[in-house]
This record gives C-alpha cells, sequence and structure tokens, in this order.
C-alpha cells in the first residue's frame, strides 16, 4: 500500500508539472555533461598530446562539480518546493488523518528517489545524446571535424551524476522536510497563502531603490575604468558594490512600482491594476529571488561571452605544414626515404628561415632602416594607442626565403608571391584580422620600404600570415619575404630551418586528418628524430579551447538555466498561492482570456525585471573584462566576435522566449482550472 | 418594494451532484420570485441546498435544469464574455470570507468591477467616495486589506459588490466571519442601502440576528422551500420577527422528532 501510494504519488507530481521534471532532467544533463568531458574526443585526442595540461584540467573538474552541485541544488530546491507547496493541504490532511510525521517524511523521501529513478531514466539518455553532439560540435568549431568519433560511455560520469542527482534531491528533500516538520496540521491544511501586503514606505524605498541604483554606477564605473590595475582591492569593490547594489535596487523596487501603481490606478482599465499590484507584490516578496537571479545571470552571460571569444580565438587555422622536420639534410632524406614513410608523403621542402645577420643591427651606415616603414605606420590613424605601441616595439629580425614561403602558398592552394629584384614582403603570425594586422596593411598601402644596405626595398602591398612550421604554438612576430639570392646574403643561418612535409591528400581523405597524422607520427618516433606535427600544434590550442571556453560556456549555461528556472517557479508557486484572487476575479466578472493576459504581462514584467538589469550589469562586465584583466587574443576580429555575440544573444532571446512561454503556459493551465471548478 | 416588478425568477431549478450510485440532488425543483427592493433571507441547515441556489443564481454554478430569469434574461444559459459581464454588472456578490485582493488598496478593490467593465477609478471617484462614507470606510480607502479590521474588510467588500450598481446583491454568511458588533454594524448599513436605494437583497444566513432584517424569508430543506416568513416592516420590529424566525428554524429542526 505504502509503495503503491508512493509510486502513484510520483507520476503524479511528474504528469501535473513539467517545469519540475523539467529542473530534474536538466540537473541530470548538467551533472553529466561536465563528468564526462573527459571521454570527449577533443579530450581523449589531448590527452595523448597534452597529458599533463589535461591532468591538470581534470583534477580541476571535480572543483567545478561541486560548484555545480551547488548551484543545482538551488534549482532541484525551487522545483521540490514548488511541488511540495502544492501538497500542502495533502500533508495536512495525512497528518489529521493519524499519519507520522516521519512516516509521511520517509514517503517523501521514498517519492523522490522513485522519481530521481524515473528522471535518470529520461534524463541519462538525453544527457548521452547531447554530449555526443556537443562532441562533435566542439570538435568541428576547433577544426577536428576530420577525426573520427567514438561514441563516448563514461561510466565514472554516469556514477557521479547519479550519485550526485540524488544527493542534492535528497538534501533538498530534506530542507523541505525540517520546514513541514515545524508547520502544524492546520497551517498546513490552510495551504500557502501569500504574504500579506503590506504599504511599504515609499520614501524608504525610493531611498534603498537610488541607493541600488547608486552603487550599481560605481561597480560600472570602478570596473570600466579602475579595473586595469588588476588590483585586489578594486576587484573587491566592483563584486561588493555590484552585488550590494543589486540587492539594493530589487528591495526598493517594489516601493517604487507602488507609487507609479498609485499615480496610475485612477485611470487604469480591466485588470491593468490587478497586474501591476501583482507584479509589485512578487518583487516586494522576492526581492532576494530576483537579485540572485538577476546576478546569476549576469555571471551567465558574462561566462558565455568570455567562453565564445576565446574559442574563436584559439580556433584551428588552415592546414599549411603537416610536419617539420629538424635535422640534417642527410638525417632527413633518410628518414623520409624509408618505406612505410615515403608514399605517405605528398611534398617536402627546406624552409629557408633565419634572423638577420648582427652586422645589419649595429647601427653602422644605416645598413637596416626601417624607419619609412615606421613612417608610414605613424601616419595609420583611428587606432589610439596601438599605432605608438607598434613603432616603439617594431623589430624586423628574421629572414624567410621567396621560394620557401611559395612552397607553402602552393600547398594552401593561393596565389604565390612575385618579387622583382628591390621587393620584399612582410610576415607576421600574429595579427590575422587583428588591430595589429589591420594597422599594418593601412601603412603597406602607402607604398613603403625598407633600407637594407643603403638600398630601399619595396614593400608589397599584402601582409602575409601563412604559418611557416607545423607547430602553432610558435610565434613569429615579424619576418621580411625576401628573394633567395638577398635571403642568401642576409641571413645567419645559410642552411634550412627545418624540412616541411605535407601529408598525402588520398592518404588524409582515406583515414581523416587525425589517423593519417598519428599514422606518420608512430613512423616518425621510430626514428628518433626532432619533429613538430600540425595537430601536436594545434594541440595546445584545443587544450585552451577546452580549458577556458567549454568550462566558462558550461557555466554560463548551467547559471543561465537555474537562473530561469528560479524565475520561473517563483512565479508559478506565487500565482498558485494566490489562485483564490482569481475565482474572485471571476465573480466580479474577468473573464478567462482577460486574466490570462493578466498573467502573461505579469511573467512579461517579471521576466524583464531581472533580464534588464541582468543584461546592463553583464554588457558592463563583459566591456569590463575585455578592456581590463582579459583581452580578446591577438588575431582575433572584433567583427567576428560581434556576430556570434549576437547570434548568441539570439539563441539567449530565443530560449528566454521559449522559457516564459513555457512559464506561462503553466500559469494558464492553472487559470482555466478554475473555469473548470466554477462551471462543473 | 414594487410587487409588480419581479427582478428575479426561479423556475423549477435543480440541481444534481455525482453520477449513478453517488448522485445527490441539492436542488429539487426550487420555484420563487424575488421583488425589486425586495430583502430576502435564505435559511435553511447545513446541507439544504441554499448556497447551491445562491450560487445558481450568481453563476458560479450551472443549474442541470430550470430556469434564472434575472430582469427578463435567462442567465443560466450564459457562457463566456456574456456570463462575465452579467457578473460584476449585473449582480454583486458578499462573500462570507470577504474575499478582498489582499494586494489591492480598498480603493483598488472598490474600483475593481468598475476597471473590468471599462470605468475607471477616476470617473468612478464620487460614487467610490459616497459608498466609502455610508459604509464609514473612508479613512482606509488607501489601505491594504491586511490592515483593516474584519468588520472594515466586509464593509470594503460590500461597497465592491454595490459600486457597479448592480440589479441585485448576494450575499453568502456576510456575517459569518465577524463578531456581533460588526454583524450589526454590517446589517444595519445594509438595511439602510435596501430602504433609501431600494437595492434588491438576497442574502443566505444561518444567522437569526442578521434574517430578521430582510422582509422575507425562505426556509429551504433538502432541496425544497419548506417554509416563507413575510415581515410587515410598516409594523413589526425587527425583535418580534427574530422570535418567529426562530421558532421556525426549531420547526425546520424537526423539534425533538428528528433526535435519534
Amino acid at each position: 500500500m505504502f509503495f503503491k501510494q508512493v509510486r502513484r504519488n510520483a507520476a503524479k507530481n511528474r504528469k501535473g508539472n513539467g517545469l519540475f521534471f523539467g529542473s530534474l532532467v536538466i540537473a541530470i544533463i548538467a551533472f553529466y555533461t561536465l563528468l564526462s568531458l573527459g571521454g570527449q574526443d577533443v579530450m581523449r585526442y589531448l590527452a595523448t598530446v597534452e597529458s599533463d595540461a589535461v591532468a591538470k584540467l581534470m583534477a580541476l573538474l571535480p572543483v567545478v562539480y561541486v560548484v555545480s552541485l551547488f548551484f543545482v541544488l538551488f534549482l532541484v530546491y525551487f522545483a521540490c518546493k514548488y511541488q511540495a507547496d502544492s501538497r500542502r493541504r495533502e500533508f495536512g490532511m495525512y497528518l489529521m488523518l493519524g499519519m507520522k510525521r516521519s512516516r509521511l517524511f520517509a514517503m517523501l523521501f521514498c517519492e523522490t528517489l522513485w522519481s530521481s529513478a524515473v528522471s535518470l531514466l529520461i534524463g541519462l539518455p538525453v544527457a548521452l545524446l547531447l554530449t555526443e553532439g556537443i562532441s562533435l560540435a566542439t570538435a568541428r568549431i576547433v577544426g577536428l571535424g576530420i577525426i573520427g568519433h567514438h561514441f563516448s560511455f563514461s561510466l565514472y560520469g554516469i556514477f557521479w551524476t547519479v550519485w550526485g542527482f540524488i544527493l542534492v534531491q535528497l538534501l533538498s528533500m530534506l530542507v523541505i522536510c525540517i520546514g513541514l516538520g515545524k508547520a502544524e496540521p492546520a497551517d498546513l491544511l490552510r495551504s500557502g497563502d501569500a504574504e500579506k501586503q503590506t504599504v511599504s514606505s515609499g520614501a524608504k524605498s525610493t531611498v534603498l531603490f537610488a541607493a541600488g541604483l547608486g552603487f550599481l554606477l560605481i561597480a560600472y564605473y570602478l570596473g570600466m575604468t579602475r579595473m586595469r590595475t588588476l588590483s585586489l582591492y578594486v576587484l573587491l569593490a566592483v563584486v561588493l558594490c555590484g552585488i550590494l547594489g543589486t540587492f539594493l535596487l530589487y528591495r526598493g523596487l517594489g516601493g517604487f512600482l507602488g507609487l507609479r501603481i498609485r499615480r496610475k490606478s485612477p485611470h487604469a482599465l480591466g485588470l491593468q491594476t490587478f497586474t501591476a499590484r501583482q507584479v509589485q507584490e512578487n518583487v516586494l516578496s522576492q526581492h532576494k529571488s530576483l537579485a540572485v537571479s538577476s546576478l546569476l545571470l549576469m555571471m551567465a552571460l558574462a561566462c558565455i561571452s568570455y567562453g565564445i571569444s576565446m574559442g574563436i580565438g584559439r580556433s584551428a587555422d588552415s592546414r599549411s605544414v603537416d610536419f617539420s622536420l629538424f635535422g640534417t639534410e642527410e638525417q632527413i632524406d633518410a628518414v623520409l626515404e624509408k618505406e612505410g614513410i615515403r608514399e605517405m608523403v605528398e611534398d617536402a621542402y627546406p624552409l629557408y628561415l633565419s634572423m638577420i645577420k648582427r652586422e645589419y643591427f649595429r647601427g653602422e651606415e644605416k645598413a637596416f632602416d626601417t624607419s619609412k616603414l615606421l613612417e608610414a605606420i605613424g601616419t595609420v590613424e583611428g587606432f589610439g594607442d596601438m599605432v605608438e605601441n607598434i613603432i616603439e616595439n617594431l623589430h624586423i629580425e628574421y629572414v624567410i626565403a621567396q621560394s620557401s614561403y611559395n612552397r607553402i602558398l602552393k600547398n594552401l592552394g593561393k596565389e604565390e608571391i612575385s618579387l622583382s629584384g628591390r621587393q620584399a614582403a612582410i610576415y607576421t603570425s600574429v595579427a590575422k584580422d587583428g588591430d595589429f594586422g589591420r594597422i599594418l596593411e593601412k601603412a603597406l598601402d602607402r607604398n613603403t620600404s625598407v633600407g637594407i644596405d643603403g638600398t630601399d626595398y619595396e614593400i608589397l602591398p599584402a601582409l602575409y600570415y601563412d604559418n611557416v612550421v607545423a607547430d602553432r604554438a610558435i610565434t613569429l612576430y615579424m619576418a621580411l619575404i625576401v628573394p633567395d639570392e638577398l635571403f642568401a646574403e642576409l641571413a645567419r643561418e645559410s642552411k634550412a630551418y627545418c624540412r616541411n612535409v605535407r601529408l598525402s591528400d588520398e592518404l588524409v581523405d582515406e583515414m581523416g586528418l587525425m589517423q593519417a597524422v598519428q599514422k606518420m607520427d608512430a613512423q616518425l618516433a621510430d626514428t628518433g628524430m626532432r619533429y613538430d606535427s600540425y595537430l601536436g600544434g594545434i594541440g595546445r590550442n584545443l587544450f585552451y579551447t577546452v580549458a577556458a571556453s567549454y568550462l566558462s560556456i558550461y557555466l554560463g549555461v548551467l547559471f543561465w538555466l537555474i537562473a530561469n528556472t528560479v524565475i520561473g517557479l517563483k512565479y508559478l508557486i506565487g500565482q498558485r498561492q494566490t489562485r483564490h484572487r482569481y475565482e474572485t476575479l471571476t465573480m466580479l466578472g474577468a473573464d478567462i482570456r482577460t486574466m490570462c493576459r493578466s498573467v502573461k504581462k505579469q511573467i512579461e514584467i517579471y521576466f524583464s525585471l531581472v533580464l534588464s538589469v541582468a543584461l546592463v550589469s553583464s554588457a558592463a562586465a563583459i566591456f569590463t573584462m575585455f578592456t581590463s584583466f582579459t583581452k580578446l587574443p591577438m588575431g582575433v576580429p572584433i567583427s567576428a566576435v560581434a556576430m556570434l555575440s549576437a547570434a548568441a544573444l539570439t539563441v539567449f532571446a530565443v530560449i528566454e522566449i521559449l522559457y516564459i512561454s513555457v512559464v506561462r503556459r503553466a500559469a494558464d493551465r492553472e487559470i482555466c482550472g478554475i473555469e473548470i471548478t466554477d462551471r462543473r | 418594494m414594487d410587487i409588480q416588478n419581479k427582478i428575479l425568477q426561479v423556475e423549477s431549478l435543480t440541481k444534481i451532484y455525482g453520477k449513478g450510485d453517488n448522485r445527490t440532488e441539492a436542488l429539487k425543483g426550487i420555484s420563487f420570485d424575488v421583488l425589486e427592493g425586495e430583502f430576502l433571507g435564505i435559511m435553511g441547515a447545513s446541507g439544504s441546498g441554499k448556497t447551491t441556489l445562491l450560487n445558481c443564481i450568481a453563476t458560479m454554478l450551472k443549474p442541470s435544469s430550470g430556469k434564472v430569469i434575472l430582469r427578463g434574461q435567462n442567465i443560466s444559459g450564459f457562457r463566456g464574455g456574456a456570463l462575465a459581464d452579467y457578473r460584476g454588472r449585473e449582480i454583486g456578490y458578499l462573500f462570507q470570507e470577504f474575499e478582498l485582493l489582499d494586494n489591492l488598496t480598498a480603493r483598488e478593490n472598490i474600483a475593481l468591477p468598475l476597471s473590468l467593465h471599462g470605468v475607471t477609478a477616476k470617473k468612478a471617484e464620487s460614487d467610490i467616495e459616497s459608498l466609502a462614507a455610508m459604509l464609514d470606510i473612508t479613512g482606509v480607502l488607501d489601505k491594504f486589506p491586511g490592515q483593516m479590521s474584519g468588520g472594515q474588510k466586509q464593509r470594503v467588500a460590500a461597497a465592491r459588490a454595490l459600486i457597479s450598481d448592480p440589479a441585485i446583491l448576494l450575499a453568502d454568511e456576510p456575517t459569518g466571519a465577524l463578531d456581533s458588533k460588526n454583524s450589526k454594524k454590517l446589517m444595519d448599513m445594509l438595511s439602510e442601502i435596501n430602504r433609501k436605494q431600494q437595492k434588491t437583497i438576497m442574502m443566505v444566513t444561518h444567522d437569526a440576528n442578521a434574517a430578521s432584517y430582510c422582509s422575507r424569508i425562505l426556509f429551504i430543506q433538502d432541496g425544497c422551500i419548506f417554509h416563507e416568513l413575510r415581515r410587515n416592516v410598516l409594523t413589526e420590529s425587527t425583535a418580534a420577527f427574530y422570535d418567529r424566525i426562530v421558532t421556525v428554524m426549531a420547526q425546520l429542526g424537526g423539534g425533538s422528532a428528528n433526535v435519534f
């Protein structure tokens, strides 16, 4: 009988409350997504090339897991509280019928466990599918879409997901049961009435509201202007002012709304006054939840923006060179002739890259003169201090032979450089599409030149970026691409820097890039030769992508879901507690459509109150983040970040609208329930 | 009271709850008329069907058969917009538990039925003020229900029920949640409104004291009208009428015949 009742109640909870059940499934997905990170394609690959860094990241995961556990606890607590509040009368009845509290609590705990089991049965497959999707999508974003995908199934992830989920469910239930334990049956039977509205002093509210606004403005100002100093005190002041400001703002908002309602109510029609008072009541009684949700949303937006920009910053570029081999020509020739290696190679060529001879920098006879180039850079306008920074720091110490660079361009299918005897081109690997690149390009447009040994060499207006070696972690700030004869004259080292190898396209098409590179890797490893590989190089980049981008996006999405669920559930709890008001409204002549419109308006205003503050604060936070303690990685085009942010913001808006409509539908169901009772 | 003008006609009204073995007949074909300006009381034991009758007239319940005709219109068939329009405009309803919206001030509560029917509080300001003065609630107009006494709440609820000048005021045990002093104050005021404004009032009550303010009382037992008492308002005092009511109530209980 007891277990039958448990099963029946749990089923009723699930059917009657999609939002509650949805929250549980979200919690499961959140846990598993994080915990299965180690099993994802990208991470499995990284573990083979960057095992130390991956081990460090994996050591960080339990901390993030505990943080998620804490936040998911909020989510599940509110979901369970919403559920429990709607059953207070039922609990009161059980107690009145003689059920012991201990038995009631045992029943609730069993229901929780049963619901957990069902949620896990549904949530885990969804989580598995989602993580597979994320795995594929991440691989694609970072340029590894070509890598063979393996289905990952993390037993470790499942174990800790189940454990964490049941723990937060039971903890939430424990807190709710403590509350129920203190309530008398009569209180329970009376059902949770809304807190009584009190007249909050208009003056006090206005002061609080103004103080909140003031603190927020101080936080924005300090963040945007003083965070560059990276002082701990400034950071503390910004965080404290931000939190205090948000809480005070919402604390005072209720009274502030009250003043507005008083002014407007004499002219109100329909349910306008009622709608406004409902919103005001929610703000008055739930100002802390609103502040917490707003802060969570702000953190979510900041985390997601950070993650996206880091993600783009580290994304892989075009594949110009697969391997760079280092050694004497004979050694390299011997290796490349080996069976098993020879057939995998499409092209192999020496890269002539060297530092410029020391005598050119001794200041004699202006042997290496960049003054015209600097002059041209100095005329570029609209980039502020950046131009001066470049002028101060610009140095060209390397030269690349034209023939070597043309082979790279040829392999990429790009047009080769054609240099006459008195021409050179500029190469940089740091600035594709960034301000640095744009300034240089503008300067090169002005027909500038460098002087070598008293001869002016005209610099081509195009700037060259394509990587010259396999390892992307090696950056060459600036180099001069010169005709081969001039290279021989200028170069400190006459020998090739390395031999660049490009794998056969057929092999790559057949096996996928990763497996092809790994096959070659295995062959080369046996030879004992020093070499870099394309994937080894991007491995390091990938690690930053995953560590910075993935985790911050994960936390961002988690904060976002929790904030939305808290706002939604808080509203629905409030609506359920004031259900009798809608019955009264029906008696006073309000029809169902009018009441549904009022509810829609209430939900929209309620969400907007949280979202508007969060959006403004997050705009300030994101601005602070990218102008102060973290910079967009060099070479990240601001337009790409802006476009992606706009896309992310659109997704954000769409999901918010979906969320609002889910809450509205749940609220409408309550209202329509009134008519059924009314006209049975 | 206009004896020619029937404001409300209830014809063969039945209400059946449940089906099959659970079938309960709460109203068994009740018929009566209410005249304009009348103060009608409905009395009966618990479960006799008096609140079901009131709720059918108030359109809170749909009758199983029969008609409720208010000012010549059969309202038992109303649905949707017509129903909403009827509520709040044609009838005022006074609840036992006041049912004020506790997040609205008294003034906003009173203005609500008007704004639902397209009239702003500003336009009805003088009506609100005069009703408030009549019901002695001027001092609490800008307070929330949580800041009022039970008596004040019920008088605010009365003002809300009367503000749209309804054809009939339905009251369900309006003194049920009040102490004797506040009950008397409320009944004095309702009686005055009935007398001076010729407002038709139909009140369900258990309380013989409250019922003694009525001009006519219908006693209901097991879903049927069992007895009717009329008071000669000009010659009979409320005290004398009270005695008659108590006597009928004793008979309604069946005297000693119903004691097991």
